[in-house]
């Protein structure tokens, strides 16, 4: 604690945030005392350790609870009745078959929204608007006994429409005379579009450049496809609601429905215990959370919510597809002149507006770089955060057109890469706080066998290998005799993520020696309950599993922001890491009473007490116990970042790839990643979530696109046997690791954000790879077989 | 009707369309199968019928037969003892968002038990894929299941070789 003779100190302070890309101003609480970050050669016991995730025996035993696991005596079940059209206006709802349907309990309309302060907003539209403003828009809810009469009923109600002239693609919204996506004056295109970022003068680099390139990059829309979808599980008592949601933010959720029931943020409580994915589209309160919430007060009793698999790839938001126009100037060296980028990218009926320009200012070393960027409204769900919103999409193009311009050069991709390196903030001319790309690129061009790839065979089969079935079956390089040639590829990634604050965490110790860390964060699958735990025990100096995180419960645990922006491990840490150091100097006082010495003269490690000369020591669960219910709590909270540094992750990808020149089909036989994010407080959960984001990538390269009927205006592979995500069997041979050191720059634990990161690179590994197999340049993903066979029959 | 799962008789009266993850889930408050898609797309609600797997969404409850043992994720080990592959995915991390993983686990389980424990061939990672290329996982624990699924393996193996005493 600060100490009087200090003199008052000031506690808020405001600071910049980046979030998603974005840099946020907020005013931050200063933390009551300061801690010296854990160095880069501190000896840890516990963080770094690869620990079994704590949940794990619950989650393979199906003990876990899930929000649709979440029951309640007599609870109802909710259906949505959806728009089938994109644009128009609903003239009637016919409700009379609905309400005959056995079991149905109340079909809620837009009139049972008029008790409310407003009608509340889901995806940026009103809900159960009878402006119909994408295909999917809520626009009505049926309760019932079960989930089938539910279902049924919802099928019931029928819906007649005034259709109306509609826009589904950038361009459509973008020409002359389209027509209102969003009703009204409003115009197609975001207030602020479009978003024009420069330094240097493009015009001039370009003017001394010797190679130009110049190629339009298409990337898709990209589904989140949870498995677990979107739900609520909502009950009153009393004027008190309690809602068990599957998200990655509870505070926000509790916000947006306290904020759209007009009632106190503290009579609503929102719980998350286990969720399944949620990958950027669970970060507010949806139309099911509106409905079940409404419907549980309107009935009276308990109502689950929970979106059929078409509900959730149609009305969750998505990953908005881009056109990307590149242009490159480099000299005969390679070294950039200019950079140009120019994007559009069609939103969706709303969505905020994630930077596709972005790594275009910041992964290479150029001093003209110019972005503008259109963010289109178009009539289809709505935009939401998916994993590296915007880097992943630039990076295709930005990588890509790299590529295109280290053949034109005759420079091995990655000499191209380094030759432009980057070796300090570009768009913010500023050191990093620490960790290096190079190091990604040394150590996993290395592991890769980068340098000598041609001479190698390959290592499966040999080259080339004849196949008993097909004599002219083999693999060789971009031999053109061969049916499967093979191709290498690399690409790099950028992502700033240093996390920040507000965060906050308590940790409480037992009578028994036990401790629990109360922090709101949320655990998506990503470790962050593990992470933490290991953190608290490190600075408790207690053993492992002598910790319990409680996360995830707005009543229960001191606020911290969504789980968004790989932010958890950067920004929660900390504050956690604080709450344990504060429990711990309680504790060592009490045993400094019992041992009677000075608190200085102890150490604490592994659930022991020593005095440091060794004479005596006491364990930590009987200084609680001689304390009994006088109990040891600790509080924490994330202090502001470090100025004047750029707090960022680095990554680069290395790729073989096998494409068949007559079916089409890609093949990914290696990959190799190498990352840095700082200190990894478990190697084995932050791996696993890298392999989560290579094969999210590999997906986004090679299968997945939300295809739309442009003359209809309808998504047309709304389930996951025709949007088709990685299967066990598309997995590569996959090398992932880290690099880094400890950032004792960026925060007290040294850890920087590493969910998105390894998303970022993938698609354009991949599509180098198939460039370089083929010899010809792919401008759009993903590389289905059909494109494939289009850019084949190109290059032959 | 009766219905066997996890080795006790349970009366349950379905309705007639009703599918057998709806009954488990929301009759018997067996929540540890999952349902994602609802249709047979993804693998997720997989359960042992008869120690196969199938897709209890797709599978109506009506249409088991008599007698026929169903296990789900709460009938796999004991309490006091995980099966081998949970073991396993616990060990190789082979577990992010959880959501998937009971379908995951019993269809691996199923996949060894038809493969035989006393079977001494060497079981190659491309036979795990492709028994497991049913069962989708969208955090991308893919790589972990697999070496998950050859470790329970090598345990089922050397303990079939070398049974415990009694």
């Amino acid at each position: 604690m600060s100490s009087a003779s200090e003199g008052p100190k000031r506690r808020y302070v405001a600071t910049v945030v980046e979030v998603e890309g974005r840099d946020e101003h907020k005013i931050v609480e200063l933390p009551d005392f300061e801690l010296a970050a854990w160095e880069t050669n501190e000896p840890l016991a516990i963080v770094g350790q690869p620990l079994p995730r704590v949940d794990a025996r619950e989650k393979v035993t199906g003990r876990a609870v899930y929000t649709a696991d979440v029951g309640h005596p007599g609870m109802l079940y909710a259906a949505f009745v959806r728009a089938a059209i994109p644009r128009g206006r609903v003239t009637e709802l016919e409700l009379g078959a609905a309400r005959a349907v056995p079991g149905v309990v109340h079909v809620l309309t837009a009139e049972d929204l008029a008790e409310l302060p407003r009608p509340p907003r889901a995806n940026g539209v009103t809900l159960f608007s009878r402006d119909v403003s994408y295909a999917g828009q809520p626009l009505a809810a049926v309760c019932a006994e079960t989930r089938a009469a539910a279902e049924r009923a919802a099928e019931a109600v029928q819906v007649a429409y005034e259709p109306a002239a509609f826009a589904v693609t950038g361009d459509q919204a973008l020409a002359s005379g389209a027509p209102s996506v969003r009703g009204g004056a409003k115009a197609n295109v975001s207030r602020s579009s479009p978003v024009v970022e420069a330094r240097g003068d493009v015009e001039q680099g370009l003017r001394e450049a010797e190679v130009i390139v110049r190629r339009t990059y298409r990337t898709p829309c990209q589904l989140h496809s949870a498995l677990e979808p979107h739900g609520a599980v909502a009950v009153w008592e009393g004027d008190d609601l309690t809602v068990w949601e599957s998200t990655q933010g509870v505070f926000t959720v509790r916000d947006d429905v306290a904020g759209a029931l007009g009632m106190p943020q503290a009579s609503v409580r929102v719980v998350m215990e286990h969720m399944g994915g949620g990958f950027g589209a669970k970060n507010h309160a949806g139309a099911h959370t509106y409905v079940a919430a409404l419907l549980a007060r309107r009935t009276g009793r308990a109502v689950r919510c929970v979106l059929d698999r078409e509900g959730e790839q149609t009305d969750t938001g998505h990953r908005p597809p881009a056109r990307i126009d590149v242009t490159l100037g480099a000299r005969r060296d390679g070294a950039l002149t200019a950079i140009a980028v120019r994007a559009v990218v069609a939103q969706g009926v709303s969505g905020w507006e994630a930077s596709v320009g972005k790594i275009f200012h910041e992964l290479y070393a150029c001093p003209n770089v110019r972005s503008e960027e259109t963010f289109a409204y178009v009539n289809t769900q709505a935009m939401a955060a998916f994993r590296g919103p915007g880097h992943t999409e630039g990076a295709f193009a930005l990588e890509r057109a790299m590529d295109e311009l280290a053949r034109r050069l005759g420079v091995d991709p990655l000499e191209l890469r380094l030759r432009n390196y980057a070796d300090r903030d570009q768009e913010k001319d500023r050191p990093y706080s620490a960790g290096s790309l190079r190091k990604c690129y040394e150590a996993g061009a290395e592991r890769f066998g980068w340098w000598s790839r041609r001479a190698r065979p390959n290592p499966e089969s040999g080259s080339p290998r004849k196949s008993d079935s097909d004599p002219h079956y083999g693999k060789f390089d971009s031999d053109p005799h061969f049916r499967v040639r093979r191709g290498f590829g690399v690409a790099a990634q950028i992502w700033p993520t240093g996390g920040g604050p507000p965060a906050y965490a308590t940790v409480r110790l037992h009578p028994d020696g036990t401790a629990d860390v109360l922090t709101g964060t949320q655990d998506l699958g990503t470790g962050a309950r593990t992470i933490l735990a290991q953190v608290a025990a490190e600075a408790l100096g207690m053993r492992f599993e002598d910790v319990r995180v409680v996360l995830g419960d707005t009543e229960r645990t001191p606020y911290t922001g969504n789980s968004w922006g790989s932010m958890t491990t950067p920004s929660v840490a900390p504050a956690v890491r604080m709450a344990a150091e504060d429990a711990r100097r309680h504790l060592l006082q009490a045993a400094a009473e019992i041992l009677d010495c000075r608190p200085e003269d102890l150490v604490v490690r592994n659930g022991m007490i020593d005095k440091r000369d060794c004479s005596a020591h006491v364990r930590i669960a009987d200084v609680t116990r001689k304390l009994g219910h006088v109990m040891i709590m600790g509080h924490g909270s994330r202090g502001p970042n470090a100025r004047g540094v750029g707090l960022m992750t680095f990554g680069a990808h290395f790729v073989e790839v096998e494409v068949d020149v007559e079916t089409g089909v890609v093949r990914v036989v290696r990959f190799v990643a190498a990352h840095d994010a700082g200190r990894i407080i478990n190697p084995v959960l932050a791996e696993s979530q890298l392999h989560g984001g290579i094969l999210q990538g590999l997906g986004f390269a090679l299968f997945e696109e939300r295809v739309l009927d442009e003359r209809l205006g309808l998504p047309l592979n709304t389930g996951l046997h025709d949007y088709k995500i990685p299967t066990m069997a598309d997995v590569p041979r996959l090398e992932a690791f880290f690099v880094g050191d400890a950032d004792p720059v960026a925060n007290s634990v040294g850890a920087r954000g590493l969910a998105e990161p390894p998303v970022i690179p993938v698609a354009p590994a991949i599509a180098n790879a198939v460039a370089d197999a083929l010899g010809v340049e792919p401008e759009e993903i993903p590389l289905t077989p059909w494109r494939v066979l289009a850019l084949s029959s190109r290059g032959a | 009707m009766e219905l066997v799962v996890n080795g006790v008789r349970r009366v349950v009266e379905p309705a007639a369309a009703e599918t057998l993850a709806t009954t488990l889930r929301e009759r018997l408050h067996l929540t540890g199968t999952k349902v994602a898609c609802g249709r047979g797309e993804c693998g997720t609600c997989t359960v042992l019928l008869e120690g196969e797997p199938v897709y209890s969404c797709l599978t109506l409850t009506r249409g088991v037969a008599d007698g026929a043992p169903v296990t789900t994720i709460e009938g796999l080990g004991s309490p006091t003892e995980l099966h081998p592959v949970q073991r396993a995915f616990i060990d190789h991390d082979a577990v992010q968002c959880g959501f998937c993983t009971p379908g995951q686990v019993l269809a691996a389980a199923a996949f060894l038990a038809r493969e035989g424990p006393g079977n001494d061939t060497v079981l190659d990672d491309e036979a795990i894929r492709r028994a497991m290329s049913g069962n989708l996982c969208r955090c991308g624990t893919y790589p972990r299941i697999v070496a998950a699924i050859r470790a329970a393996a090598q345990t089922m193996r050397s303990a079939h070789a070398d049974p415990p005493r009694p």
